[in-house]
């Protein structure tokens, strides 16, 4: 509800800056365009720039810091009015925000945090994705062996998601009902990386885990798939709303994945990207909250509200049009609604 | 022409070399007068190419001595042998096909300005004189040595030898792939150099060759010197007779 | 025979101008390869900033964002990182090796000495950030590790014999995992002050001093091709026609000039300078403009260039390791030691990979763990396309860092004007082996 009043409000300040927005260019720097997640992103920021009127351009930097550097560097070149950026590593694309404000060009943190106050921070609540992520899982496994699949090191989000895990873990864990058997993180947020952790942690445990807490949709399906080798089923959580990990909770091998429709995050951000090329203050923008950071610098930020989808609320991405119930619902028999 | 008494030039006694189990080169002895020209003969797999490289220092032998005018010396690389005035023309020629002439004749004695650096005006007009003085016609000292023909690629590998003050020359089978004018080009140079007293050893296997420009000849056959024969008293046949059958000749020399 | 020299300078019959010019075709062809993607680059996004389409290629020309001085300028630092160590990667092909470890290299090098400055100097010798000690200390441990580490490469592969293919591989995967070690998995920054200088916008030395540079170096260029011409004469060889002589001279000098022009123009943002001004504690003037001048990390570039230009026509090193491409057995005979000549040529590889990296982690004001990652492959397509044959034997240094050149230029063309990533890379991949297909038509047509 919160956030369909956030969108309503932003829209709003959206199509006031329409007539501003003519002849407006909005870079996009992409961390790395190859993910599948990102496409979704891509089409929301598109839609919602044509609306305002604005024209898009973009660069993928192919998971290199340097080449990010070196894209932000291009589209400035070209003549952005705004730039969103996707940053592959928090402190090695600060020259890139640098550069930008050298040029007078705002910058929007796409998602992943960018130790930077000039940038304006746009991104889902994680410490709340993780509060949700820990919660399902407790909720299906109130005691044993937890492992704790994590993101990757050079991402802060991966740390904020831990954290928001370990807040609803902490009680158990106190209590002496939970252990945490295994923790790592995956490098460049990789599945085969996760499972590749995964399988070293149940050869060292003997298979001896009894609830994994993964941090997104990838690295649970690498979790899973090492799980799966091993012939377990045990109770994993995951973000994103990837088709394959919908699929998985349907079927059961997965419990939650916290869903953050990237489409609001998309729209939001080129909305928010019109309204300050067209001059808008950070902190004029509607719904714009202070965040200190990890790093104690103060930024400006919006955070949306993400959605926890188990078992129970599955019509909910099929209701919303993220995916489709043939998608939903392959290879499920005897499943929850809307398969069965 | 003559052995005489005097002093060889160059002496190899006893060279034994052993390549894993196989004798390459057993107890085997020659020597080279100033101004004569010594045919080292055999087949393929013989072991002369593999002696005479231990005159040129790309090989060691594991026993036996090598003497210069009566002195015992040690030649452990090719430095040492072209310090000794020991020159070779390898069958291959031993050319960078990459670079010029002149770079090529003073490869690994390059001339330096007084600054350090390599002065390739100076070297290349020294290879002009003395390509000059051997191949007239040679023109061609701006371009790699892979786009000249084999016969200039010749006379490029021997205007190094002579360049560099050779006393002791080795030739292996200069001539092997040239046409008829230009091997005797290389037979009137072979004189040309005998007459300056220098000693030639040369690796043939064309009788006709060994007949016209050796005085005396050495026969190797599976790592063993079958003979050592002045030309001069042994006709082709016997020669081959050695070379192939191992017949040891009548007189030695 | 009589010595056919004689003291004056004697001409050749009449050529072609090219011919007469001496000026290597090869050279003339990457440059109007290099010159033709500008050109179509800057029509290409002058169709996109044009409103409406009009058929007239001069109004694209015009209108096109390809060679704004912010680009051109981009351009420039952008390649820096890639050509040093394609310079350097010229050297190790030629002797009929190649090193696939550079990447790798130049991840360790870059963690040692982003390590060196943060952790090591303060803590142990109490050296800070600001401490004008600090940037070439560290710059200095760099190169020593990267000289250490291909030297022992070297040495692997010319004293123990093992293959380069094999010995650089295994370093592509040993040196990056150890960089990881070195840095804590973490990304390292900020880097001290000066240091960042050699990063590009950081460190520019201004309009005047690139003025100045930019006229010795023509002044020098000239010198150097009357010097050469007098030693020529001097020998009594054939030279160019006078004409010849003055025509180069005057394009050497004018694409020097010109080229310091262009970066004189590239114009320093107005909220940058009032951050430096500010820094400083002054206030800056209304209307104040400056602009950026020669970056530093290019000036190194040109020094580098220099010097392996150098090496590899004027020296013994450089000769030997042209012989040793050329005929390994050939130079063995001719006395080089082409096992000492190996380790050396690694461990100047290892040391130009140190200065890359210096570079990249200043351009990016830390050392990131995804540094240098997959540079290796850039590097030895940047000295393939300039001529450097994998068969050993031939390659020239001005070669390489041309092809770098066009190779940044590609994609920072394609990326201006929208083209998805992985077509960028089946361009440059198809560009690579065009590249080299051409150079073996050249080679067969000149019998070379």
């Amino acid at each position: 509800m919160r956030n369909a009043v956030l969108l309503a409000v932003l829209a709003a300040a959206g199509f006031s800056s329409a007539a501003l927005a003519e002849g407006l260019t909005v870079g996009v720097s992409w961390s790395n365009f190859q993910e599948e997640r990102w496409k979704t992103d891509e089409a929301a920021i598109k839609a919602a720039l044509e609306a305002a009127g604005a024209t898009y351009v973009s660069a993928d930097a192919q998971a290199s810091s340097a080449k990010q550097l070196s894209d932000i560097e291009a589209l400035l070149a070209q003549g952005v009015n705004a730039l969103i950026v996707l940053g592959q590593d928090t402190a090695a694309v600060v020259p890139g925000v640098q550069a930008a404000a050298d040029a007078g060009v705002p910058v929007v943190a796409y998602d992943r945090l960018i130790e930077d106050s000039r940038a304006f921070y746009l991104t889902f609540d994680n410490v709340e994705v993780g509060r949700m992520q820990a919660a399902a899982v407790l909720a299906a496994a109130p005691k044993g062996r937890y492992v704790m699949i994590k993101g990757s090191n050079t991402d802060p989000n991966a740390d904020f998601l831990r954290g928001g895990q370990q807040e609803v873990l902490q009680a158990a864990i106190d209590a002496g009902d939970i252990t945490i058997v295994g923790e790592a993180y995956t490098d460049g947020w990789k599945p085969e990386n996760a499972q590749k952790n995964m399988e070293q942690i149940l050869t060292e445990t003997a298979n001896g885990v009894d609830a994994v807490v993964a941090s997104n949709d990838g690295t649970a399906g690498g979790a899973i798939a090492a799980l799966t080798a091993q012939g377990m089923v045990v109770p994993v959580s995951g973000q994103d709303g990837d088709h394959a990990a919908l699929n998985r909770v349907a079927l059961g091998t997965q419990t939650v994945s916290v869903w953050k429709d990237a489409r609001d995050l998309g729209k939001a951000a080129g909305e928010i990207a019109v309204a300050l090329a067209g001059g808008t203050a950070p902190d004029a923008i509607p719904g714009a909250v202070k965040f200190t950071t990890p790093g104690g610098n103060e930024m400006n930020a919006i955070f949306l509200k993400p959605v926890p989808i188990t078992k129970d609320n599955l019509t909910l991405v099929v209701d919303g049009g993220w995916i489709t119930k043939e998608d939903l619902c392959q290879g499920v028999t005897a499943g929850p609604a809307p398969c069965n | 022409m003559t052995t005489g008494q005097a002093v060889p030039l160059v002496e190899m006694r006893d060279i034994s070399i052993a390549f894993g189990g196989i004798r390459a080169v057993d107890h085997v002895s020659i020597d080279l007068h100033a101004g004569e020209v010594v045919g080292l003969l055999g087949h393929n797999g013989a072991g002369k190419s593999t002696l005479i490289k231990c005159l040129s220092g790309a090989y060691q032998a594991d026993s036996g001595e090598i003497l210069i005018n009566g002195k015992k010396v040690e030649i452990t690389n090719p430095r040492d042998a072209r310090a000794q005035n020991i020159e070779t023309i390898y069958q291959t020629l031993a050319l960078a096909d990459n670079l010029t002439a002149s770079a090529n004749l003073f490869l690994g004695r390059e001339l330096m300005t007084p600054a350090g650096f390599v002065d390739d005006s100076r070297m290349e007009a020294e290879t002009r004189k003395i390509m000059a003085r051997l191949n007239p016609n040679f023109r061609k000292f701006n371009v790699p040595v892979s786009a000249l023909s084999g016969g200039q690629r010749q006379s490029v590998a021997i205007a190094r030898a002579v360049y560099f003050n050779a006393k002791i020359l080795i030739m292996d089978e200069p001539t092997a792939a040239l046409g008829p004018h230009e091997t005797q080009m290389v037979a009137e140079l072979i004189q040309e150099l005998k007459r300056q007293d220098l000693g030639i050893f040369l690796i043939e296997h064309d009788i006709h060759n060994i007949m016209k420009l050796c005085d005396r000849a050495s026969v190797m056959k599976n790592g063993q010197l079958v003979g050592t024969v002045n030309v001069a008293d042994v006709t082709g046949d016997d020669i081959l007779g050695m070379i192939i059958m191992g017949k040891k000749p009548a007189q030695a020399a | 025979m009589t010595d056919a020299a004689s003291h004056s300078p004697q001409t050749e019959p009449k050529r072609s101008l090219l011919q007469t010019l001496e000026i290597d075709t090869r050279l003339l062809g990457m440059i109007g390869a290099f010159v033709v993607i500008c050109l179509a680059f800057q029509m290409w996004t002058g169709i996109r900033a044009l409103p409406d389409f009009v058929p007239n290629p001069l109004a694209w020309l015009g209108a096109g964002r390809f060679f704004v001085p912010q680009n051109t300028f981009n351009i420039t630092i952008q390649t820096v990182s890639v050509a040093i160590m394609a310079a350097g990667m010229v050297f190790v092909i030629v002797m009929r090796h190649i090193d696939l470890s550079v990447g790798s290299l130049l991840a360790l090098c870059s963690a040692v000495m982003a390590v060196f400055q943060t952790e090591i100097l303060p803590d142990t010798f109490g050296l800070g950030l600001e401490n004008p000690a600090t940037a070439p200390l560290a710059v200095l441990v760099g190169i020593v590790t990267g000289v250490a580490v291909g030297g022992f490469q070297g040495w692997l592969i010319g004293y123990q014999r093992i293959p380069s293919f094999i010995v650089t591989l295994g370093g592509l995967l040993i040196w990056s995992r150890v960089a990881y070690f070195v840095a804590g998995g973490q990304t390292i920054g900020p880097l001290d002050g000066t240091f960042l200088m050699l990063g590009g916008t950081n460190g520019t030395i201004g309009v005047t001093a690139s003025w100045a540079i930019g006229s010795i170096a023509s002044v020098g260029a000239i010198w150097g091709v009357w010097q050469s011409r007098r030693a020529r004469a001097g020998h009594g060889f054939p030279v160019k026609p006078v004409w010849a002589e003055a025509l180069l001279s005057a394009v050497a000098a004018a694409a020097i000039l010109g080229f310091v022009a262009l970066l004189n123009s590239n114009e320093i943002p107005t909220a940058r300078l009032q951050r430096l001004f500010s820094a400083r504690g002054e206030v800056m003037p209304d209307g104040y403009t400056a602009f950026y001048g020669i970056p530093i990390s290019v000036l190194l570039l040109l020094a580098v260039a220099l010097v392996l230009t150098v090496v590899s026509g004027r020296t013994r090193f450089g000769r030997y390791i042209f012989a040793t491409g050329g005929n390994p057995d050939a130079a063995e005979l001719s006395g080089i030691n082409t096992r000492w000549l190996t380790v050396k040529v690694f461990a100047l590889m290892g040391g130009l990979c140190a200065l890359s990296g210096a570079v990249a982690s200043a351009r990016l004001s830390n050392h990131s763990l995804d540094l240098g990652t997959l540079d290796e492959l850039r590097v030895i397509a940047a000295a393939v396309i300039g001529g450097t044959a994998l068969a050993g034997g031939m390659g020239t240094v001005y070669g390489a860092i041309l092809g770098a050149l066009i190779m940044q230029s590609l994609q920072s063309g394609m990326a201006m004007v929208g083209v998805d990533a992985p077509f960028q890379n089946i361009v440059v991949g198809f560009v690579l082996v065009l590249a080299v297909w051409i150079d073996i038509q050249y080679r067969k047509r000149t019998g070379v």
